[in-house]
C-alpha cells in the first residue's frame, strides 16, 4: 500500500486528501480515498464527489494515437507539431478548461499557442471580462478565503445552494452563521435545510425585481457562481450589486484551476487578447477555424448539447486531443496524445482562496508533451515562470499561506445598467416567446458530478403543481423534450416555481438555435417542454 | 515470564532516544519484523507534528523512522488493517479505539484477529492538526511551522520548537486550552477508555517513575506475552518487574481521567436539559444538512458492509424527507456497536454533530443490553447478533 498526498481536482476548492494505492497480491486494488486532515482548504473533509475519487480516475486511458493508429509517444507529438505548422496562425484554436491542468501546463500551454502565433486561445471565462469595467476585472480573477466568509455579517448566496455546488463551502457559511451572520439566500426556492436567516424568492424571468432590493445587499459578502454558461449579464447584475452596495461579491468557480488559468495568461487584460469559448465554436462551425488542441478539456461533457458539440468539431480538419482518459470526442479526434492522471502529476494549482497548491505527485509527463512541440523548457524552468506570473518572485509558498490576494477596488456602475437593461428585457421576451410548448423552464444546479461529465443523481425537482398537471404518481417517470431530443428519467417534488425544472444533472438539451456565439447571450434558462414519459409496455396509462 | 506488569525499554540508543517512553514500542515491532515474527506492521508515517499518514510496511527501518507521539493526527486504524492480505501477521501500536475498531471489524469476519498483534498505547485524546496550528501561533505565540516535536505529559501539551537555532520547550495546561474551547477533540475529551485492555499489549507513561525514561507495559492475551517474549529474546528490550506503587499511580491517573471524561461527556451534552420535541427539532436541523457523501460510513471502524449496505440501499434521494433515512438507519444499526470514536465527525463535510447524536442513541442503549462494543471478541453486538452468525456459517 502507497499513500501518495493529492487534491481533488472536482472544483475550484481544491480539497486535500489521500489515495491510497493498493498493490498487487494484496486484499483491495486499484485506489481508495482517506481523508487528510491538516489541508487548510477542506480541514479534512471531502463532498460526494472527492469520496468517489477513484470511479473517477478509473476511466479508460487514452493512447497516443494518429489518424486512428497506435503510435508511440514521439510519432504523436512530431505529427501534432507537423499538422500545426502548416496551418495558418488564424485557421488554430487552443483549448483548456482548467479542470486538471497545472500552472505549469498552462504556461507551455499559452507559450506553444504564441508560438504558432494563434490568438484563438481559450481558458473558457473570457467573454465574462469583455462587458465589464476593467476595474472590476479582479473580481473574477480572484476567489476570496474561506477565512473571510467566516468573518462576515452578512452573507447573500445569490442563487448558489452551497449544500449541491459546493458542499464545502456550506460548513464555512454555517461558522459564519455560528459566529453571528445574517445569512440571506436569493433564489427560485426556499431551501430547507434551514442554512439561511431568510429567502428573497424571485420568480424566474423576474431578475429585475432584485434592482429594487439594493438595500438588502448592503455591506454584505455576495456569494455567486462563474461557470462557462452562466450569463454574462448576470454577473454584471451581481457586480452592480457588490458596487451599488459597498459590499464584495465571491465568485466561485466549477473548475480547479481557473484562478491559476486566469492570473498565468495576464487575467482579465490577457483575456481581451484571447477568444472566447463559444466564438471559437461559431468559429469552427463557419469554417474558419480548422485545427484545434484541446488541453485536458472535454467540451462534450461539460457544455450544454454534447452532440451538438461533436457535430460542430467533426467539421475540424485536425483535432488534437491531449487528456488521460478517453472522451467522446477521442474516436473523431486525429491526434491523441495521452497524458497522466491529476494525482500523478508535478506541478501546482491555484484554488479559489487564492493557495497556491503542490499537487504532490511525480509525472511532468503532460508538461513534457506541450515542451517538446514548443520551447523545450525543463519543469523547473517552467516553474520558475510560473511563480514569476502569479507574482510570487522567488518565494515557494506553504499551503498553510494565502499567497495569491485579492485587493479591493471601486469601480463605476452606470456602464452596467445599461447592459443589465438589455439582458432583463431579454428575460421578459423569453419569458414570452422562448419557452416550450407546455411552460417548462430548465434551470441547473451545478456540481462537481455535472462538471465532470458523470451522471449522479438521474432526476429532477419539479413542483406539485407540474406533478398534478402532467397526472404523474410516485415512481413514474417524465420526459423532457426540446426539439428532437429527449431525455427520460425520475423526479422528485420539491418547493419549486410551477413552472420550473431544477436539475442537478446535464441534460441533452441544446443550445435551440445552435449557434454558438449567441447562446451565452440568451440562455439563463433553457425552455424545454415536460411529458409524462410514455410506458414500454401495453399498460399505458 | 510471570508477573503481567512491566517496566521495559529499547536496549538501541537510537530507537531510545527517538521512541516515547524509552522506545518500547518500537523496539518490540521492529524486532517483530526483523525476526519474522510478523510480516508486516502498521505504523505512521511522519510527516510533520500534524501530519502522519498510515502505511503498512514490511521494513524495519520506517518503523524506526515513524516513532514518537503524534496526537495532531487523530486518525482511526481499524480500516487501514484491511489492506493487507488476511493471511499475512500483522503487527501495529494502536489507541484503544483503534483497537475496539478493530475487534469490531474481527467480529464481522473482516480481520482474522488471530494474525493481528494489539500493541496498545494509553491514550488521553488526540487533537485536530489544524487547532493545533492555531494553537502554537495563538496560544503559544510560535510560528507553527517551526514547532518540532509535541508530548502531552502530566495534563499538559508540551510544544519543542526552534528557537534562534537551538530547541525550547513551551508548555500549556490542556485544561486551560480546553476552557478556551481548544484542546483536544470532542470525541476524545468524552472518551474513557484510556487504557486499551483490549489490546495484547497496553503501554504508556503513566506508572514509570518520574525522570525514567522506560514504559509501563501490561500483558494482557498470551498474543502479546509472545510479542513481548520475541523482542526480548532477540535482545531489543530490557525489561523489569513494575513496582506496586507504579501500579496503583497508573490506576490512580487512568481513574482520574475517566472522572474527567464523565464530565465532558454530560457538559458536551447539549441535549440533555431539551424537551423531546426540542430534542426532535435539533436532530432535524442537523441532520438535513446531510449531502449523502458517505464519509462517515467510510471511516467508521464498526461500518463493514459494502456497496450492498441498507442504509444505503434504503436511502432514495428523490424522498422528500427532511432526515434521510440513511442517517436514521445508520444511527438504528450503530446503536450497539459505536464506539464513539468521533471520525466520523471528523469527516462530515457538513458538521453535523454526529459523534453527539450517535453517543444519545447508543450509550444508553448499549448499558440496557449490558454490551461495551470492541472490548471482548467472543462477544457479538446483541442487536446484529443474528447477521453476524449467518455470515459467519456462510448463509
Ligand atoms: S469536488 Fe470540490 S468540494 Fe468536493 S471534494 Fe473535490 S474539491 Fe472538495
Ligand atoms: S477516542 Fe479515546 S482512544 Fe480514541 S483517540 Fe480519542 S481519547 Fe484516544
Ligand atoms: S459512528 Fe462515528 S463515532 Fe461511532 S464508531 Fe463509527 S465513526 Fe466512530
Ligand atoms: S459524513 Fe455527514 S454529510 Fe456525509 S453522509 Fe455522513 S452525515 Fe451525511
Amino acid at each position: 500500500m502507497r499513500t501518495l498526498t493529492s487534491i481533488c481536482p472536482g472544483c475550484s476548492i481544491g480539497c486535500g486528501l489521500y489515495l491510497l494505492e493498493s498493490e498487487g497480491g494484496e486484499r483491495r486494488h486499484g485506489l481508495k480515498v482517506a481523508h487528510r486532515t491538516v489541508a487548510p482548504m477542506n480541514e479534512g473533509k471531502l463532498c460526494k464527489f472527492g469520496m468517489q475519487l477513484p470511479a473517477y480516475y478509473d476511466k479508460e486511458a487514452l493512447h497516443n494515437s494518429v489518424d486512428g493508429k497506435e503510435v508511440n509517444h514521439e510519432e504523436a507529438i512530431e505529427a501534432a507539431r507537423e499538422r500545426l505548422s502548416s496551418m495558418n496562425p488564424e485557421e488554430i484554436a487552443f483549448i483548456a478548461l482548467p479542470g486538471t491542468i497545472t500552472n505549469e501546463e498552462l504556461v507551455s500551454f499559452t507559450s506553444l499557442a504564441s508560438e504558432f502565433g494563434c490568438e484563438n486561445l481559450s481558458f473558457g471565462f473570457e467573454r465574462f471580462f469583455r462587458d465589464i469595467p476593467e476595474e472590476a476585472f479582479y473580481v473574477l480573477e480572484h476567489g476570496l478565503p474561506f477565512s473571510d466568509v467566516e468573518a462576515a455579517s452578512k452573507i447573500i448566496l445569490f442563487f448558489v445552494d452551497p449544500f449541491v455546488h459546493y458542499p464545502l463551502l456550506a460548513r464555512r457559511i454555517l461558522k459564519a452563521k455560528r459566529n453571528g451572520a445574517r445569512i440571506i439566500e436569493v433564489s427560485f426556492t426556499k431551501n430547507e435545510r434551514g442554512l439561511a436567516d431568510e429567502t428573497i424568492v424571485v420568480a424566474p424571468h423576474e431578475f429585475e425585481s432584485l434592482r429594487e432590493k439594493k438595500e438588502l445587499f448592503e455591506d454584505s459578502l455576495i456569494i455567486g457562481e462563474l461557470t462557462p454558461y452562466t450569463n454574462p449579464h448576470l454577473v454584471s447584475l451581481m457586480l452592480w450589486l457588490q458596487a451599488s452596495t459597498s459590499s464584495r461579491l465571491f465568485l466561485l468557480k466549477p473548475f480547479l484551476n481557473v484562478t491559476g488559468a486566469l492570473l498565468i495568461s495576464g487575467g482579465g487584460k490577457g483575456a481581451e487578447k484571447r477568444k472566447d469559448l463559444f466564438e471559437i465554436f461559431d468559429r469552427i462551425d463557419r469554417g474558419k477555424i480548422k485545427a484545434l488542441y484541446l488541453l485536458e478539456t472535454d467540451p462534450v461533457s461539460v457544455l450544454l448539447g454534447g452532440e451538438e458539440v461533436k457535430k460542430t468539431l467533426s467539421k475540424l480538419d485536425v483535432l488534437i486531443e491531449q487528456n488521460v482518459f478517453r472522451t467522446p470526442l477521442s474516436e473523431i479526434a486525429t491526434i491523441t496524445l495521452g497524458s497522466e492522471p491529476f494525482y500523478k502529476k508535478k506541478g501546482t494549482i491555484v484554488n479559489i482562496e487564492g493557495r497556491v497548491l503542490d499537487l504532490g505527485g511525480e509525472s511532468a509527463n503532460g508538461l513534457a508533451i506541450l515542451e517538446r512541440m514548443g520551447k523545450g523548457r525543463s519543469y523547473e524552468d517552467v516553474h520558475e515562470e510560473v511563480k514569476k506570473r502569479l507574482g510570487l518572485g522567488s518565494s515557494e509558498p506553504s499551503e498553510f499561506e494565502i499567497a495569491v490576494t485579492r485587493t479591493e477596488r471601486k469601480f463605476g456602475v452606470a456602464f452596467l445598467v445599461e447592459f443589465i437593461d438589455s439582458f432583463l428585457s431579454l428575460l421578459k421576451m423569453g419569458n414570452d416567446e422562448e419557452r416550450g410548448e407546455e411552460g417548462y423552464s430548465l434551470w441547473y444546479k451545478t456540481n462537481p458530478f455535472f462538471w465532470a461529465g458523470v451522471r449522479d443523481k438521474q432526476f429532477v425537482e419539479i413542483s406539485p403543481a407540474a406533478m398534478r398537471t402532467l397526472g404523474l404518481f410516485s415512481g413514474d417517470e417524465i420526459e423532457l423534450v426540446q426539439g428532437d431530443l429527449k431525455e427520460r428519467l425520475g423526479f422528485k417534488i420539491s418547493d419549486v416555481p410551477d413552472d420550473l425544472i431544477v436539475s442537478e444533472d446535464k441534460l441533452a438539451i441544446q443550445p435551440s438555435d445552435g449557434h454558438w456565439a449567441e447562446l451565452h447571450r440568451r440562455e439563463l434558462l433553457t425552455s424545454v417542454a415536460l411529458r409524462r414519459a410514455k410506458r414500454s409496455s401495453t399498460a399505458e396509462e | 515470564m510471570k508477573s503481567k506488569y512491566y517496566l521495559a525499554w529499547a536496549t538501541d540508543d537510537e530507537i531510545r532516544k527517538r521512541g516515547a517512553n524509552g522506545g518500547f514500542v518500537t523496539a518490540t515491532l521492529v524486532s517483530a519484523l526483523e525476526t519474522g515474527f510478523i510480516d508486516l506492521a502498521v505504523v505512521i508515517e511522519k510527516k510533520s507534528v500534524y501530519e502522519g499518514i498510515p502505511i503498512l510496511t514490511s521494513d524495519p527501518e520506517v518503523v524506526k523512522d515513524s516513532s514518537g507521539s503524534l496526537h495532531g493526527v487523530p486518525l482511526n486504524l481499524a480500516k487501514y488493517v484491511l489492506e493487507s492480505a488476511p493471511d499475512k501477521r500483522i503487527g501495529l501500536p494502536v489507541k484503544p479505539c483503534d483497537a475496539r475498531g478493530i475487534i469490531e471489524l474481527a467480529k464481522r469476519q473482516q480481520i482474522n484477529l488471530n494474525n493481528v498483534y494489539l500493541i496498545g498505547l494509553n491514550c488521553g485524546g488526540t487533537l485536530h492538526p489544524l487547532q493545533m496550528r492555531a494553537m502554537a501561533a495563538e496560544c503559544f505565540g510560535l510560528d507553527p511551522d517551526s514547532v518540532l516535536r509535541e508530548e502531552i505529559t502530566d495534563g499538559k501539551l508540551f510544544l519543542v520548537h526552534e528557537a534562534e537555532g537551538t530547541e525550547k520547550e513551551a508548555g500549556m495546561k490542556i485544561d486551560e486550552l480546553e476552557r478556551q474551547g481548544r484542546g483536544r477533540r470532542d470525541a476524545c475529551k468524552a472518551c474513557d477508555t484510556k487504557i486499551p485492555v483490549m489490546a495484547d499489549l497496553a503501554c504508556g507513561n503513566w506508572g514509570v517513575p518520574q525522570g525514567e525514561q522506560k514504559t509501563f507495559v501490561e500483558v494482557l492475551t498470551e498474543k502479546g506475552a509472545a510479542i513481548l517474549d520475541n523482542a526480548l529474546s532477540n535482545g531489543a528490550i530490557e525489561i523489569e518487574n513494575a513496582s506496586e506503587q507504579g501500579i496503583e499511580l497508573r490506576k490512580k491517573i487512568e481513574a482520574s481521567m475517566q472522572k474527567l471524561a464523565a464530565r465532558w461527556n454530560a457538559e458536551l451534552d447539549v441535549l440533555k436539559d431539551l424537551s423531546p420535541s426540542e430534542r426532535f427539532a435539533f436532530y432535524k436541523a442537523e441532520l438535513q444538512r446531510c449531502i449523502h457523501c458517505g464519509a462517515c460510513k467510510a471511516v467508521c471502524p464498526v461500518c463493514a458492509c459494502e456497496a450492498d449496505a441498507k442504509c444505503l440501499e434504503q436511502h432514495d434521494e428523490t424522498d422528500s424527507y427532511a432526515i434521510s433515512m440513511y442517517n436514521l438507519l445508520r444511527l438504528l444499526h450503530l446503536m450497539d456497536s459505536c464506539i464513539h470514536c468521533g471520525r466520523c465527525e471528523d469527516v462530515c463535510p457538513v458538521d453535523i454533530p454526529l459523534t453527539l447524536i450517535q453517543r444519545r442513541f447508543s450509550e444508553r442503549m448499549q448499558r440496557h443490553l449490558d454490551y461495551t462494543p470492541g472490548m471482548e471478541v467472543t462477544q457479538t453486538p446483541p442487536l446484529n447478533e443474528t447477521k453476524l452468525r449467518w455470515r459467519a456459517e456462510g448463509e
